[in-house]
């Protein structure tokens, strides 16, 4: 996406909120933290073209931690945070060394077991996590250089500042050698590795950074909700990221950020598709599948080309 | 104790085995993963309930008017979101099964609201064998199982169309080469398959209890049986169910029954690194 247009919407994104009410400012938050994981969702995908339905792990374990470090050992919230998105890069490493080397169907159905198990844990081990009442009563972080956390809309700020600089780390990640090694994984495994790029290794960093990014949206669940539980981490909150990246366009930065809008800021708007709202989520899946590839990000780009201010840079194939 | 745990556990298995069969043999035909597999269990469930009561007729003869109509709507699923992407990656067959899932969930709720229902097959009273205890009930559930699974059997291996089925499974290449006509050979196999579905949901709703979410466990197990018995492999369905079924229960009742579901997991995940062809499963071509 253009500089320009991307620093316009960031722009309003800033100052929007001081106008709106707290549900909205709310709502707004609630997109942008679904944005950030489905952010994390969007690399794994657009990038190295594995769906991973065991998201929601690397999400759970993350918040767990790093909660679990506050409430139980008094930790502040930025000591807890380095150390719970360790942990998550650490798992991830481990799964994903294991894993990777498994064909199409089989990471996935891996992955899907893998985020069951940590599910089924921390649904079972009441000594630690309290069983499927979850942790309660999460505190917002604390002050930090002055910078205080308490009111939804400084809290609002944080999720903001956090997709932003993600956004920006990957968009520098992708044009840089990584990045391109990474699309030459996803494009042809064989001939990447006939090539010399170390498959294994590569698929293992992604996943990585993908957990990295899924963790700190973890991080930032708890002090939100102020409450987890382990059903809500199941597969289907997996599957509603792979939704939002498809939807929004995979492969691309703005797609998963774009479809975190359309699965859960349009719909609240829209009252009467509130209770519909896994019905027009799995319509939108089959239709964007069968017909736009590319997403609706893909979809409007040639629209989008022809507006002077909006015209985006051409995406590599743009395919999934 | 032990005997009892056998026959739940062989129970439970065989509602496994039931659940794998219809799912392995689309993945044998079409290579496919069907997410939606669970809502048509669900689906055959709460459309057998509904028959009995609207038309005030009796399990069994709901039942196959149920069969027809889910393997109706599998075959709909087939053509409408699978045909178009099986070729292509792995990731748009899920992702299009996934929608449907999610889409079939909602009618389910719709249709019949969140509560859940007893579908009831009319027979009381408790078998003792020995030290075990066993419902009527369970027992005809099994019985039923066994006729479906030996009708299955005897569709495979006797009939033309079985054939075909099987020669499309190991070899969709050789089947076009010789003639068959693979599509609608995938066709049929999505026809037994919802049938399989229908009825295992139908069962379950008998057993416990029918509901639109009791689609999600039946998915994630029969992915384990299959992936244990070997995708694609019938046999291994079977085999692979009735396995699961008695470690699912020996674990439950021996050692956590918090963490069973934990240790079935990670037995798939074991089998998915050390042999990821399963018990039966044919070794892996590219």
């Amino acid at each position: 996406m253009r500089l320009a247009t991307a620093v316009v919407l960031v722009a309003l994104a800033t100052v929007a909120p001081s106008f709106l009410g707290d549900y909205q400012i709310y709502l707004l938050s609630l997109t942008v933290l679904w944005a950030i994981l489905a952010l994390s969702m969007g690399i794994l995908l657009g990038y190295i073209g594995e769906i991973n339905f065991g998201q929601a792990a690397f999400v759970a374990i993350s918040a767990y931690v790093s909660t679990l470090l506050r409430q139980d050992l008094g930790w502040s919230f930025w000591a807890a945070a380095p150390v719970a998105l360790g942990v998550v890069v650490i798992c991830a490493a481990l799964v994903g060394m294991i894993t990777m080397r498994l064909r199409g169907p089989f990471f996935v159905l891996v992955m899907l077991a893998f985020g069951e198990i940590v599910r089924l844990v921390l649904a079972n081990w009441q000594d630690m996590t309290n069983g499927p009442l979850g942790l309660r009563n999460i505190e917002p972080p604390e002050p930090l250089f002055g910078l205080t956390f308490d009111s939804k809309l400084s809290f609002y700020y944080l999720l903001l500042t956090t997709l932003v600089v993600c956004s920006m780390a990957i968009a520098r990640l992708v044009r840089a050698r990584t990045g391109r090694l990474f699309i030459a994984v996803r494009e042809d495994e064989l001939l990447a590795e006939f090539v010399g790029i170390p498959l294994m290794r590569h698929k293992v960093i992604a996943l990585c950074i993908s957990a990295f990014v899924a963790g700190l949206g973890g991080l930032l669940m708890g002090p939100f909700l102020t409450v987890l539980a382990p059903n809500q981490f199941s597969v289907f909150a997996s599957v509603d990221m792979v939704v939002m990246v498809v939807v929004g366009g995979v492969a691309t930065i703005a797609g998963p950020i774009l479809g975190a809008v359309f699965l859960i800021y349009v719909p609240e708007l829209l009252s009467f598709a509130r209770e519909l709202r896994p019905a027009i989520m799995g319509v939108m899946l089959i239709l964007v599948t069968l017909f736009l590839p590319g997403g609706v990000l893909g979809w409007m780009e040639p629209v989008l080309a022809r507006l002077p201010l909006l015209r985006h840079a051409a995406k590599s194939g743009g395919k999934q | 104790m032990f005997l009892q745990q056998l026959a739940n556990g062989l129970v439970l298995g065989s509602i496994y085995a039931l659940c794998a069969l219809g799912f392995t043999l689309i993945y044998g035909v079409a290579r496919v993963i069907n997410f939606a597999y669970g809502e048509l269990f669900m689906l055959g469930a709460l459309i057998t309930l509904s028959l009995m009561t609207f038309l005030q007729i009796n399990f069994f003869v709901a039942l196959p008017i149920s069969m027809v109509v889910i393997a109706a709507l599998s075959v709909l699923i087939y053509v409408a979101t699978v045909r178009p992407v099986m070729q292509g990656p792995h990731v748009q067959a899920l992702l299009t099964t996934t929608g449907v899932l999610y889409v079939l969930r909602e009618v389910g709720i719709f249709f019949w609201g969140t509560a859940p229902r007893e579908i009831v097959m009319g027979f009381k009273g408790v078998a003792e064998i020995g030290d075990v205890i066993i419902t009527y009930q369970r027992l005809i559930a099994v019985a039923t199982m066994v006729v479906l699974v030996v009708v299955l059997y005897l569709i495979l291996y006797r009939l033309r169309i079985g054939k075909a089925l099987r020669a499309v499974a190991q070899n969709r290449a050789g089947a076009e080469a010789i003639g068959l006509n693979v599509d609608r050979t995938v066709v049929f196999a999505f026809v037994v398959s919802g049938a399989m579905a229908c009825a295992a949901g139908a069962l379950v709703g008998v057993l416990y209890a029918a509901e639109p979410s009791m689609g999600g466990v039946p998915l994630l197990k029969a992915f384990v049986v299959v992936i244990f018995g070997g995708l694609g492999s019938l046999p291994g369905a079977i085999v692979g169910g009735l396995v699961i079924g008695l470690i699912e229960t020996f674990t439950g009742g021996y050692i956590s029954y918090a963490f069973k579901d934990v240790f079935t997991f990670l037995i798939m995940i074991a089998v998915l690194l050390f042999r990821p062809s399963g018990l039966f499963g044919a070794r892996a071509t590219t």
